[in-house]
């Protein structure tokens, strides 16, 4: 089996509020290997965008903090990774497109300029004059080592040592990045790239922006791209656009993302792998139409119940009952029992149930994961 | 592409229409706003005024450094002229002209108020931005930041003019010794200043998705911190030069800063030479013309403060200087139109804007 390109073990991340702390994720493990799309989806509130933010380690420590777990990326864990280094790991190796396209993108700077420094990072690392983060072994210096577990490698450039002095440092002209730039707007249909090129944030529309954000961040060619809800902040005819985009990307582009939605439906169309996320959990992970087929947790088996279609009689339309628990005062036990409509006195006992997998596991490679005690009854279940 | 590359004489054409436009932006932006223009005119006269004092001062200054008329050598033999032709600002008790003593202060002043604000501004300018950016708790950063900070608020604690007072007093009157004081109790304003603005700033989704982009610390802060915070401190200091002016001015009205008569006047204290000495009801021109200087000067800056905010902003900026509304921006026709565009001509439209 390959190396994935990532792999989030037991991830535990806390915030400190006032005298409070709540985790906002715990425990939460996941894996994409290199070419797949994986979705997470879940609730406001549940933690998708802080999973989405710590991985690479965006978020700011204090408040936030990193419990447990280790961030494996490219067989580096960035956990212990020192703040000052996190940069090379970031663009390059880990992209980000973000939810707020109206203040994602600074104001002062033209499209060109945005873009153009994206390319320009990466142009530099290709080149060797910024460091880059060290993917795994490699023929030329790594294959007599051991998998690298620590940090250092992190300070090591790929450029191998003979090779360096054969790398022309050019810096490119400004018509080359013209040139570039204009490629990647081209790539993220934009009409008339030229004029849209000279303009400034503020005269774009919430689409364009998204837009720009989405080439910003495949300028730089990440091996893991991370869409933290991309389409969430447009109005729905944006939205679809943009995800239309969002399709057509992914199959262009052969990097490997994690996005993160509440919307059950986008989701279905772009991932092939699936995690739900309820309180800070995952509670059931596998391939995307196993889950839709075959729920095996209560509380996926509920929110599909809930998604409205045209063709649906039943009414009042279904509901979960409650609210989703405060971060800070948790049930004892499973998170979702006290809404659950399978809960037994167990449920209420026990620790919250770790994923496993759950039998029926299907031809696509993934398992299909489930974090309920009863995840085999689950799928009888009316 | 060699056949394409433009020559010497093109490229020094476009350098000049390119350099052409961003004036007649700048006039566009100016214009939308008339005080801000007078502003800007009355700016530009200053510095005029001021180069060619330096440069050959017989050409404004009729009587020279020494401002000595000679009306006490022609009967009848009176030394205080009220203002008139020959004596634009009337002659003070020495039969001096003070039209000269005026604009021969005008390059000190100018020097004076742009220096000292200029100092400030990058000193506390710097500390702020450090200051600003990293203040995480428990780190060299943060023990940093707290330092400067701390140091900053002991500047701050005592009552500016009272501890540039006591600095002149006790390392002595001069130029020099003024200017020093000044900028000692000055700087502070600036640290918080900046601070607060870099505060306000860094945890703005841009900066989250620069750092998600791979851009370094230092980077992010030079490039889209500062470039952010760079309208309010550019306000603020063209407003200071005003103040600064008159801080100066006051230092020299106690005594404390440069000695008039003497060999540059500054028109702080020629202000208190006079009213020390002579019935302001009588000789109302001894004191009306140096503190005219003062007002206009102070008012020109913080005019041209005004019109810079809607200059340095790129919103008002592009609002402005578009005439009709649906109009795309004239560099973008122009991108339309001959799309292979030279990396010099786009350089010198960036450096022109930014």
């Amino acid at each position: 089996m390959t190396q994935p390109v990532l792999s989030v073990e037991n991830l535990s991340v806390e915030y400190e509020v006032g005298a409070g702390r709540f985790q906002a994720v715990s425990d939460v493990s996941l894996v994409i290997p290199p070419g797949r799309v994986v979705g997470i989806v879940g609730e406001t509130g549940c933690g998708k965008s802080t999973l989405a933010q710590a991985i690479p380690r965006l978020l700011p420590e204090p408040p936030a903090h990193i419990l447990s777990g280790k961030i494996i990326f490219q067989g580096v864990d960035l956990v212990p990774v020192p703040r000052g280094k996190l940069p090379m790991v970031r663009g390059t190796g880990i992209g980000m497109i973000f939810q707020e396209p109206l203040n994602s993108l600074n104001p002062a700077f033209r499209v060109f300029d945005q873009i153009a420094e994206s390319i320009q990072i990466r142009h530099w690392r290709e080149m060797g004059v910024l460091p880059v983060f060290h993917p795994g072994p490699t023929p030329w210096d790594y294959s007599h080592r051991p998998l690298p577990e620590t940090a250092d490698v992190l300070s090591h450039s790929v450029i191998p040592p003979g090779a360096k002095e054969k790398v022309q440092r050019k810096a490119l002209s400004r018509a080359d990045y013209r040139r570039e730039v204009l490629d990647y707007l081209r790539l993220v249909r934009i009409n008339d790239p030229e004029t849209i090129l000279n303009l400034y944030p503020h005269e774009l529309s919430g689409g364009m922006r998204q837009r720009i954000m989405i080439a910003m961040a495949l300028s730089e060619k990440p091996a893991l791209l991370i869409a933290d809800e991309p389409t969430s902040a447009l109005d729905v005819t944006i939205q679809a656009q943009v995800l239309t985009l969002m399709k057509e990307l992914i199959d262009e582009v052969s990097a490997s993302i994690l996005y993160i939605s509440h919307d059950l439906g986008v989701v279905a169309e772009t991932a092939d792998d699936l995690g739900v996320m309820y309180a800070g959990r995952l509670v059931e992970f596998g391939p995307v139409a196993d889950i839709f087929e075959r729920p095996r947790h209560p509380y996926t088996k509920s929110l599909l119940r809930s998604i409205p279609t045209r063709y649906k009689t039943d009414w009042p339309m279904p509901t979960i009952p409650g609210s989703v628990p405060n971060l800070s005062l948790l049930p004892r036990g499973c998170r979702f029992h006290p809404r659950c409509a399978l809960a037994r006195p167990i449920c209420g006992q026990e620790p919250h149930p770790p994923l496993r997998v759950v039998e029926g596991a299907t031809a696509s490679g993934t398992p299909h994961q489930s974090a309920c005690h009863f995840a085999e009854e689950v799928a009888s279940q009316p | 592409m060699a056949a394409l590359a433009p020559t010497p004489a093109q490229r020094g054409r476009r350098l000049v229409s390119s350099a052409w436009r961003s004036v007649v932006n700048l006039y566009k932006v100016m214009r939308a706003n008339p005080l801000s223009f007078v502003g800007f005119v009355l700016v530009a006269i200053t510095l005029i005024l001021a180069f060619i004092v330096v440069a050959d001062p017989s050409l404004i200054i009729p009587y020279g450094a020494t401002q000595d008329t000679g009306v006490y050598r022609e009967p009848p033999t009176i030394l205080q002229w009220p203002p008139s032709i020959a004596h634009p600002f009337g002659t003070d008790q020495g039969g001096r002209d003070i039209y000269s003593a005026v604009l021969l202060a005008l390059p000190l002043d100018l020097g004076i108020g742009v220096g000292i604000a200029g100092i400030s501004v990058l000193l506390g300018g710097f500390l702020g931005l450090v200051a600003g950016f990293w203040d995480k708790p428990g780190t060299l950063g943060g023990a940093t930041s707290t330092l400067i900070m701390r140091v900053t608020d002991v500047f701050l604690a005592f009552p500016s003019l009272i501890l540039a007072l006591a600095i002149v007093a006790s390392i002595g009157r001069g130029v020099w010794s003024a200017v020093l004081a000044i900028t000692i109790t000055w700087w502070p304003y600036y640290v918080r200043l900046v601070r607060g603005e870099v505060l306000a700033v860094k945890h703005l989704p841009y900066v989250t998705a620069a750092r998600a982009a791979g851009v370094k610390d230092t980077r992010i802060l030079t490039r889209h911190v500062l470039r952010n915070v760079l309208d309010p401190i550019i306000v603020y200091f063209t407003l200071d030069i005003g103040t600064v002016l008159v801080t100066f001015s006051t230092i020299s009205f106690v005594g404390a800063g440069i000695p008039y008569p003497g060999p540059i006047p500054e028109w702080g204290s020629m202000m208190s030479y006079y009213q020390g000495n002579f019935l302001l009801s009588q000789y109302w021109w001894y004191i009306a013309f140096p503190a005219i200087a003062i007002f206009m000067t102070a008012l020109s800056y913080s005019l041209l403060g005004d019109g810079l905010r809607d200059v340095l902003d790129p919103r008002t900026r592009r609002a402005l200087t578009q005439t009709v509304a649906h109009e795309p921006p004239s560099e973008v026709k122009e991108a339309a139109v001959a799309p292979v565009e030279t990396p010099e001509e786009e350089e010198a439209l960036e450096e022109s804007e930014a």
